[in-house]
């Protein structure tokens, strides 16, 4: 019966139900892309950034990250790579030997990143190897060959071709220098990586810095990349106390953390919005209510409880709220799953971005089911809590008073 | 007649109290977060801005012709001594500083990185920027025999080094050839920005020139304004006396903290739009059942002489009645809310690792702008005048002269 007469009087008053489910559909739905937006962007800016070089998990001797010296190396790498082949889970893995030397082409000298990885496993770790931009990436017989970062090359004043020295310091302490030549220039976009780093062979830079079998750390990719942190587990158990396993979400925690401010904002920014829609729908459901106060009053006259007039009240908030969310909801989930499939590209940002060290400018929303009936079933709760108070307030007026209401 | 229209607007939005409180809080709830966002938002905006003019290049910088593309320390700026003479005689200048800059290589007994050698003078750096202000351990000096170096603090977090400790900075001078010097750490700055903290080794000017040979030449002015608007009139002015150097505003060296600036003021806007369109939205609502509900009375005021221009009035009296209080109620709220945080600041000390990935002040002072006022003072009157304007057309198609014989 409530059912029927909350129907009845939706359709009655049109103008109010029409405004009603108009803001609430908008609300929803600007609800669930903006959380589709955040999260979406939130995940392909850390994934970009992840993918580019520092790789979903890193192996390193358990004090080195505290204290990153040579006394702090994985000594018997090898060895941690044969548990590793036998270790589920794992798509693949690839050791790196990181330092810092000066570079020099006579007039001059600059101070950057010198790192020996294994060319054959390095492409499927990061976006090193697709970031070519001149010459070639480098092979496992690598000699003396570098692969430079493009700003770093230009800063030097070299070319594909062209020799360089390096001096550093090698896994002995001992003194480390040579002439190296540019076998390819890459450019992964992140401004100070390309001004920085350089990558030789693994087997010619543990030849030449004293390090034999030896890597600053080993970087793994998952077969699950949702798993991360399982995997690191079953790592951390099959190789010992001896190393410490590291996945993306501590070594990139600052991202991490600076994603989680940037949603607070966010949802900062929609809490004010959703206030005055609050209001709004508010204002409307307490005009339309004492619209009816002498209905109401009638009603109660020949019998009709409080509770009853609440019901039905009720009943036509969660009609409107359903309907509209429902709307919302649709509206909402298309706008998501379309901007996930043809992602918003922000050209005009890029070099922001890249200055934080963010490496794509096309963002894709997210499409979750879940996190959208999340949203959804928040906004009903907001749609229906709105209309709570004008209707508790018109229920408390006496008949005769509701009656002779003007 | 105007004090007559005024009362008479109050007394109706008095005897509709609970829907006028609901406009008025509506208005002023929306208000108060919409000026804290505002503050917060600009303030973290500015701090950043502020952050790279203090700790680099100033409002202007002036390097060698070719210096920013090619960073050679033999890109000097030849007789500076007599440009910094001028500047600083130059009323639109607050002050002047200057530095030699050099990538070179810092290493430990364990670990090296690169990094960015400045040679700097602290008295000058006092004066001008204030970086002492951004020092976070030690002291702002290089000791007693200059044999010091104060360093970001994010280099020394990677070196895994603190006060006193030892480092050995290298680097290509002048003349092509490699030097490298010992030095202590007397101090760690942390400025925010993100470049310096991670790159910086600040060691004594002359102390740079020696390493570097660099005689008496310096790689950069950095120059601060007393006001912004005369950077880009101060920018042409020296860059048609000074062909041979390269002049820079602070946004062409940092062109992403102005797109950040103008990223934040579009997000601004595009929020107090759509906050402002459906605060309308419910002026709206309330301000047609009123007159709808007033028919009978409107045609009584008619028939008794009143002009419809008259309540025309009455009823944009109503909702600008409406709208006012509500904006002063939310311009109040407001208002202290950011005075406070301004005084006090915004402590996201809780997320000061992702704010640092950004170069955001942990603690950040909300920025109070009289135009935030005066903007959402126009939008909310702006809102309640076009929010009345259906209403009004429909009492006028209603004709309420007729309303009378209704019941």
């Amino acid at each position: 019966m409530f059912l029927k007469f909350a129907l009845k009087n939706i359709r009655a008053y049109t103008k109010r139900s029409l405004v009603t489910i108009l803001l609430t559909t908008v609300s929803t739905a600007l609800l669930i892309f903006s959380s589709g937006w955040m999260n979406g962007s939130h995940k392909t800016m850390i994934k970009s950034s992840v993918e580019v070089y520092p790789g979903y998990l890193q192996i390193t001797n358990k004090d080195f990250r505290e204290s990153p010296s040579f006394d702090h190396l994985i000594f018997e790498s090898k060895q941690v790579a044969k548990i590793l082949d036998t270790t589920p889970g794992i798509s693949v893995f690839g050791r790196r030997f990181e330092s810092f030397v000066l570079y020099s082409t006579g007039p001059r000298s600059i101070g950057g990143r010198f790192t020996g990885i294994e060319p054959d496993t390095e492409p499927f770790l990061s976006r090193l190897k697709s970031s070519l931009k001149k010459g070639h990436f480098l092979e496992t017989t690598d000699t003396g060959q570098v692969y430079m970062g493009i700003e770093l090359a230009r800063k030097l004043g070299v070319g594909v071709g062209d020799q360089l020295s390096f001096i550093g310091t090698g896994a002995d302490y001992s003194f480390a220098a040579d002439t190296i030549t540019v076998k390819g220039l890459f450019q992964t976009g992140l401004f100070d990586f390309d001004a920085t780093s350089a990558f030789v062979n693994l087997d010619y830079f543990q030849d030449i810095m004293a390090g034999d079998n030896m890597a600053t750390h080993f970087i793994v990719l998952p077969g699950d990349k949702d798993n991360v942190e399982q995997l690191a587990r079953t790592i951390a158990n099959r190789l010992g106390p001896e190393y410490q396993i590291v996945s993306w979400m501590q070594s990139m925690s600052g991202l991490v953390r600076a994603m989680e401010i940037d949603s607070i904002f966010g949802y900062l920014t929609l809490a004010i919005i959703f206030i005055v829609i609050f209001f709004v729908i508010m204002i409307y459901t307490w005009l339309a209510v004492f619209a009816r106060i002498r209905e109401i009053g009638i009603l109660r006259g020949i019998g009709t409880s409080p509770r009853q007039i609440f019901q039905l009240l009720l009943t036509e908030s969660v009609l409107l709220s359903l309907l509209s969310i429902v709307l919302g909801t649709l509206l909402g989930g298309t706008l998501s799953w379309y901007f996930s499939v043809h992602p918003i590209t922000f050209s005009g940002y890029e070099e922001q971005f890249k200055q934080y060290g963010l490496v794509a400018a096309a963002m894709p929303t997210e499409f979750a089911p879940l996190t959208i009936l999340r949203d959804a079933a928040i906004m009903l709760i907001l749609s229906v809590g709105s209309t709570l108070y004008p209707i508790l307030q018109v229920i408390r007026l006496p008949p005769i008073k509701a009656i002779n209401h003007v | 007649m105007f004090k007559l229209i005024c009362k008479i607007s109050w007394a109706s939005l008095k005897r509709r109290k609970t829907r006028s409180l609901m406009v008025i809080l509506m208005i002023s709830l929306s208000l108060w977060g919409l000026l804290f966002m505002e503050g917060i938002y600009d303030g973290m905006t500015e701090q950043m801005i502020t952050n790279a003019i203090r700790s680099d290049c100033g409002d202007l910088t002036i390097y060698a012709k070719d210096y920013r593309l090619e960073r050679k320390i033999t890109q000097l700026i030849p007789d500076h001594r007599a440009l910094k003479r001028r500047l600083d005689r130059d009323p639109r200048v607050r002050s002047t500083n200057t530095r030699i800059l050099q990538d070179g290589l810092v290493a430990t007994a364990h670990y090296s990185r690169n990094c960015l050698i400045i040679g700097i003078s602290p008295k000058s750096e006092k004066k001008h920027g204030q970086l002492d202000n951004y020092l976070i351990a030690g002291h702002f000096d290089f000791g007693r025999r200059n044999n010091g170096a104060i360093i970001g603090a994010k280099l020394a977090r990677k070196l895994k080094i603190g006060v006193g400790k030892k480092i050995i900075l290298s680097a290509q001078d002048t003349q092509n050839e490699v030097s490298a010097i010992s030095l202590k750490v007397r101090g760690l700055l942390r400025t925010n920005n993100m470049l310096f903290d991670e790159m910086a080794v600040l060691i004594d000017q002359n102390k740079a020139a020696q390493m570097l040979s660099t005689g008496k030449g310096i790689s950069q002015i950095s120059i601060l304004l007393h006001d912004e608007q005369a950077l880009e009139p101060l920018q042409k002015e020296l860059q048609a006396r000074q062909p041979r150097l390269a002049i820079f505003r602070w946004d062409e060296i940092y062109p992403a903290l102005l797109q950040g600036r103008v990223m934040m003021k579009g997000f601004n806007m595009v929020t107090n739009l759509i906050v402002f369109c459906v605060a309308g939205l419910g002026i709206f609502g309330v301000m047609l059942v009123s007159i709808m509900e007033r028919l009978r009375e409107f045609g009584i005021l008619l028939a008794v002489g009143t002009s419809f221009r008259q309540i025309c009035w009455m009823v944009i009296g109503e909702s600008l009645v409406l709208g006012s209080i509500g904006f002063m109620s939310g311009a109040v709220l407001g208002g202290t809310t950011l005075f406070y945080f301004h005084r006090q600041g915004l402590d996201l000390s809780l997320f000061s690792e992702g704010l640092e990935t950004f170069g955001v002040d942990s603690i950040t002072y909300a920025l109070i702008r009289p135009e935030y006022f005066l903007y959402s003072l126009l939008a909310v009157i702006l809102a309640t005048l076009i929010s009345v304007i259906l209403p009004l057309r429909m009492l006028k198609k209603a004709n309420p002269v007729e309303a009378i014989h209704t019941l």
